[in-house]
């Protein structure tokens, strides 16, 4: 079985774990426990037919532009970048803080989330997509389970680029 | 000459005009400096003073507090026996054990120091019987043996697990490997000047050796006193599989292929 090794990051508090979590046991929590250095949490998934053994680096959230230690991309084999949809602060430096993630990680394309759509209308949604400039991958709820496993999908296939 | 006492005449200007500007200013540097000497002046009155009473406090402290404070000890103990009791318990049995431990294997390296000076001919014996084992050892192992509880085999930067050997049934493999390696990139990140590798991580009975080679790096958890002689084979057959899996790479791609490949270097080995 082939084994990958992919890693979440983003500011603190848009919700890395909670993804996780509703990936891997499909549970979920309103409490915030603030994750300390790197998880690291296990899952078998299947894609086109084989199966892949995702090791999946939580890692803990960043504020502003703080560095995430370049170790922990080391041998990375894809990253998932986590936004909050309600809190500006989390996606005003989006394209700042990707091009710093790819220069640390040295992977090409970084798959892009923005969560937390459960506490957006639609009309603030349209809204704050407006804002954003980069292209986004995918808009998630760890909360109502929207789209949490086509987000590691699209994460498991980069992986396996 | 002209010059000159035109040249003189201005610096007696020059010097009116700055007295008349200064003069305010000049003023309060005044009574500021006469401040900050008065207060220089008690500082050096009062200073050894206060040093005078802080070395009292320090050397006095038993006999003005000390009633005090064994009172209150006292009375707290008395009130909540269970709690103490309930906290120093474990406590004191991890010291007493980890003390004996790390006391068995200073001594049991002493030993066998004093063995090998004084018996070099044992020495040579030694190396003809290889395998045989000196007195202290022997004693000792019986008593606290050295075990290898756990090898792992980690690719150095994903921390991916290429292979394993496992004593017992510990939580999952991948996650292990994948924490030692976030610990050791941690550890390596914030503490270790350049191009430093984490080499050890102990607990009270139970230690972990990391191995660094260049792609790889292989952890090896053991439990009981580690005598020289233990660690010294260790190394010899680490770095033998270390030789054969960097030769041949398809081990790091067969799990199968290198948990026997570790079984059959490092724990029967070991046992024989
Ligand atoms: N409404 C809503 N709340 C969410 C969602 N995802 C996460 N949360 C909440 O947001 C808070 C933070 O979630 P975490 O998953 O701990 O965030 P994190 O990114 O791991 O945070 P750090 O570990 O500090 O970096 C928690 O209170 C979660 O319950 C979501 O999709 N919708
Ligand atoms: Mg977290």
């Amino acid at each position: 079985m082939i084994a990958k090794k992919v890693l979440l990051v983003g500011n603190f508090g848009v919700g890395k774990t909670s993804l996780i979590r509703r990936f891997v046991t499909n549970e979920f929590s309103e409490d915030y426990i603030s994750t300390i250095g790197v998880r690291i949490s296990k899952k078998e998934v299947q894609y086109n037919e084989q199966i892949v053994k995702l090791l999946i680096w939580d890692v803990a959230g960043t504020s502003g532009n703080e560095k995430i230690p370049k170790a922990y991309f080391l041998g990375a084999n894809a990253a998932m970048y986590v936004f909050d949809l309600s809190r500006e602060e989390t996606y005003i430096a989006l394209e700042e803080n990707l091009k710093m993630v790819k220069e640390l990680s040295g992977l090409q394309n970084i798959t892009l989330i923005g969560n937390k759509k459960d506490l957006l209308t639609s009309e603030e949604l349209i809204a704050v997509k407006n804002k954003i400039t980069v292209p986004i991958d995918l808009i998630t709820s760890a909360k109502d389970d929207e789209n949490v496993e086509d987000a590691f999908t699209l994460l498991t296939a980069e992986s396996l680029k | 000459m002209k010059n000159t006492t035109v040249d003189n005449n201005k610096d007696n200007r020059f010097e009116l005009l700055r007295e008349l500007l200064l003069a305010e200013d000049r003023e309060k540097f005044n009574s500021l400096s006469q401040e900050i000497i008065l207060r220089e002046k008690l500082a050096k009155r009062v200073s050894p003073l206060v040093d005078e009473k802080i070395e009292d406090l320090r050397e006095n402290f038993p006999v003005y507090f000390g009633d005090t404070i064994t009172e209150t000890i006292k009375v707290q103990i008395r009130d909540s026996q269970d709690e103490v009791v309930e906290a120093l318990y474990p406590i004191m049995g991890k010291l007493v054990k980890k003390a004996i431990v790390s006391e068995i294997t200073k001594l049991s390296d002493s030993i066998n120091k004093t063995i090998k000076e004084k018996f070099s001919v044992q020495e040579i014996i030694k190396r003809f019987f290889k395998g045989k084992k000196n007195d202290a050892d022997v004693v000792l192992q019986e008593v606290f043996e050295p075990i290898i509880e756990e090898v792992f085999i980690i690719e150095k930067d994903s921390g991916l697990l290429s292979g394993s050997y496992s004593r017992g049934n510990i939580a999952d493999k991948d996650m292990v490997s994948g924490m030692l390696t976030a610990i050791k990139s941690f550890a390596e990140d914030a503490f270790s000047k350049e191009g430093q590798d984490l080499e050890d991580i102990k607990f009270e009975t139970f230690q972990i050796s990391l191995k660094n080679f260049k792609t790889i790096y292989i952890a090896i958890a053991t439990s009981g006193v580690l005598n020289s002689g233990f660690k010294d084979e260790l190394s010899d057959h680490i770095n033998n599989i270390a030789e054969i899996i960097l030769r041949d790479r398809s081990y790091l791609a067969e799990e199968e292929k290198l948990n026997d490949l570790i079984k059959r270097h490092l724990i029967q080995e070991k046992s024989r």
